[in-house]
């Protein structure tokens, strides 16, 4: 239970309908530094999730796992941005965190399930998209143990955002009217280059100075760190070209950043690391729906090889923006999750 | 069946009694709401209570009356008698530097990192690996020369009992105003101030079930502190604002029983202190009572269970209806290693796997049979999840 109005919600419907629920909030770094408040993740974001539970008359704790989150999350974070990719830590959260650890606190106390606010639907061992698909959170959970899916609980998955405030608003709960959490929520003011610059050394590579150069090798000018990028941006970029330029490429290793056109950016193909599976794998020449970014749509694509944790697809249409660090998540055409992995 | 349920954090805060409720009634209602400082009968009504509670107060300390100064409660009390001495110090051209003990309840070791952060100075005395102040480090301290030094008589966490007689000696003989926070001693150990030479002396209401927002310090040379926060004139100015009427008079009952009470109570939660750690011990054998072999007060023991964590042990507690307490926790909610075990230098994995028990005048040796029966089970839970979370 973050605070926010989705896990309250979530709490709410399981205690109509009749489970034994427990609450609980992971404490996932320190609040004492004056991080700003925010809707969820902030110490009265704690107090929220708190006053729900007790109207609820569910017991509710807080559960500390700043150090394995600081290690399994906020250092893969500043790691993968420090080698040129643009990291979903809250993909990471789910795979490590929130459908991991968390779930040893559930077994010691011998929960069968465990409920979550994501707009996502768990339904006889497979996940699927959830219901309003403004709101589909599926495309985070690509990473969590096969395993999981059979004792997970979506209460909201079914429902659209508008439902969801309804069923808060019917039951009075404080979270109600509550704005929606969009940031990270370790990184203040979205302004996740400040975390970088507290997490990494003042020489970093990914913070100094390099070379923007065109992918015909050119040099156009220089930049302030390629931490600061990310595939497909526009901002912080000279002008003066005959077409808008985008950052087409980030070559850490000689710090450059390479721009190039809006045509440019589109792949037609894709390769996905760290691949897991909430399904039967796919074999090659297997057909398949991939999605990149989130919001983005899925793609037709097809599974041209399969080795060890890797999986490269051709995409039956080019794809913009595709984004080392960002997820890929499969579908089949049922939108049932598939499996995803980490965009290589 | 509805479970039974075990309140064994009497340290943290206790039921309003009801005869403390009943003399607070008054005070609430038509009859003797009123403003003590008002010159028309509203006001005596109200003044003629605060009076009488300074006095119950004063008669069961061993103080004057004149020495009581109300506050919102123990941490305000803390707060008043470590920075106003800094302040007053620093007025007079003294030092502008406190010295505490590193096991101090947070409202004194942040009070004494407040004076630091107003350009003053801590020293934190050391203590023991029995949680007693090092005599060595007040040495060098009163040397140094300090505008106050506090030392707890008991330690909330491991009710370890601190020789105050002998510290309040040692600082008048060196001239320096010398602190005690008495809040979990007064009414489980004998507490006289005509014995213990010390210059403020702090009491908590909801400790001894009085309601939560009152508290005093017994101020027994207003020169030694400055007021810290400013307004109408009330006690002395050294805490002004109205007076929390109906709280000073819950005090004031609160007190006087617990007075009477001191000798029997403390004598029957000894009796299940002991129970309850013969029969951990006799269950998990492999649990450590902390400060074991110190001077400790009756009500309180902690017990370190190797391979747990606290967090995860309150939780299974409370899910089985036993409330108790990691020692410190945060507001939050979440629990972090305890500074006291901390700085008697108890190790880390033990530091996070402590819980607190403390009695009250309602428990019963069903309480501790209650916790007895539900604890193996719950640490093997918790020393496996421990396991799998902390490697």
């Amino acid at each position: 239970m973050s605070g926010g109005v989705d896990s309250s919600v979530a709490a709410a419907l399981l205690v109509e309908a009749g489970y034994d629920v427990v609450g609980a909030t992971m404490k996932l770094f320190c609040y004492g530094d004056a991080v700003p408040d925010r809707p969820c993740c902030s110490l009265d974001s704690i107090t929220d999730a708190r006053l729900v539970a007790h109207k609820l008359g569910v017991p509710h704790y807080v559960l500390n796992f700043e150090d394995r989150f600081g290690r399994d999350v906020i250092a893969n974070f500043v790691a993968e941005y420090a080698r040129g990719r643009t990291p979903i830590p809250c993909v990471r959260c789910n795979s490590f965190t929130k459908f991991r650890d968390f779930l040893y606190h559930a077994d010691a106390l011998d929960c069968a399930y465990v409920a979550t606010g994501h707009y996502a639907i768990a339904r006889d061992g497979a996940l699927f998209r959830g219901r309003d698909p403004r709101k589909d959170q599926s495309y985070f959970l690509w990473g969590i143990d096969r395993g999981v899916v059979a004792r997970m609980l979506t209460p909201v998955g079914s429902l659209t955002k508008r439902e969801t405030r309804d069923v808060a608003r019917r039951l009075g709960l404080v979270t109600a009217e509550k704005v929606e959490s969009v940031e990270i929520c370790f990184v203040p003011d979205d302004d996740y280059v400040g975390v970088l610059e507290r997490h990494l050394p003042a020489d970093a590579p990914a913070l100094s100075p390099g070379p923007l150069v065109t992918a015909a090798g050119a040099v156009v000018g220089e930049h302030a760190g390629f931490a600061r990028y990310t595939i497909g941006q526009r901002r912080g970029l000279p002008g003066g070209f005959r077409e808008p330029m985008y950052v087409v490429a980030i070559r850490p290793e000689t710090r450059e950043v390479v721009i190039g056109s809006g045509d440019e950016l589109f792949g037609h193909n894709v390769t996905l690391a760290e691949v897991n599976w909430l399904a039967e794998p796919l074999a090659p020449g297997n057909a398949v729906l991939v999605q990149c970014r989130y919001r983005a749509p899925a793609v037709p694509g097809r599974v041209r090889a399969v080795e060890g944790g890797t999986l490269a697809l051709d995409l039956a249409q080019p794809v913009r923006a595709i984004t080392p660090g960002q997820s890929g998540a499969l579908y089949d055409g049922e939108s049932r999750l598939l499996g995803g992995g980490v965009i290589a | 069946m509805p479970k039974r349920l075990v309140y064994l954090d009497n340290a943290a805060t206790t039921p309003v009694r009801p005869e403390v409720l009943e003399a607070m009634l008054p005070y609430l209602g038509p009859d003797a709401f009123g403003n003590p400082s008002s010159p028309h009968r509203f006001g005596r009504a109200a003044r003629a209570g605060v009076e009488e509670a300074k006095r119950t107060i004063a008669a069961a300390l061993g103080a004057d009356p004149g020495q009581v100064i109300f506050t919102s409660g123990g941490t305000e009390a803390d707060n008043l008698a470590v920075i106003g001495c800094a302040l007053a110090a620093r007025e007079r051209g003294g030092p502008f530097r406190v010295a505490v003990s590193a096991i101090e309840h947070k409202a004194v070791l942040a009070a004494a990192h407040a004076v630091a952060r107003l350009g003053g100075e801590e020293i934190i005395l050391p203590v023991n690996g029995q949680g007693e102040v090092a005599e060595d480090g007040l040495s060098e301290a009163l040397a140094r020369g300090v505008a106050v030094v506090s030392v707890m008589w008991v330690n909330n966490e491991i009710g370890v009992v601190q020789p105050v007689a002998r510290l309040a000696v040692r600082c008048r003989e060196a001239g320096v105003p010398f602190h005690v926070d008495g809040v979990q001693a007064f009414g489980k150990v004998p507490v006289s101030l005509h014995d213990v030479a010390c210059t403020l002396f702090t009491v908590s209401g909801h400790k001894i079930g009085a309601p939560k927002g009152i508290g005093a310090l017994v101020v027994r040379d207003r020169h030694a502190v400055e007021a810290i926060i400013h307004g109408g004139g009330q006690q002395f100015g050294i805490r002004p604002g109205t007076e929390n009427v109906p709280g000073i008079v819950g005090l004031g009952a609160a007190v006087e029983l617990a007075a009477r009470e001191q000798a029997a109570f403390a004598a029957r939660v000894a009796a299940l202190r002991d129970e309850l750690e013969r029969r951990l011990l006799a269950v998990v054998p492999d649990a450590v009572i902390n400060a074991a072999h110190g001077r400790r007060a009756p009500h309180v023991t902690s017990v370190s269970i190797p391979g747990t964590d606290s967090e995860a042990l309150l939780m299974h507690l409370d899910l089985a209806g036993i409330a108790c307490s990691s020692g410190s926790a945060c507001s939050t909610g979440a629990v972090e290693p305890s500074h006291v075990l901390t700085a008697m230098g108890v190790p880390r994995e033990l530091g996070v796997a402590a819980l607190r028990f403390s009695f009250g005048k309602e428990n019963t040796l069903e309480d501790v049979e209650t916790l007895i029966g539900a604890l193996p089970k719950i640490v093997e839970k918790v020393r496996a999840l421990s396991a799998v979370l902390h490697r």
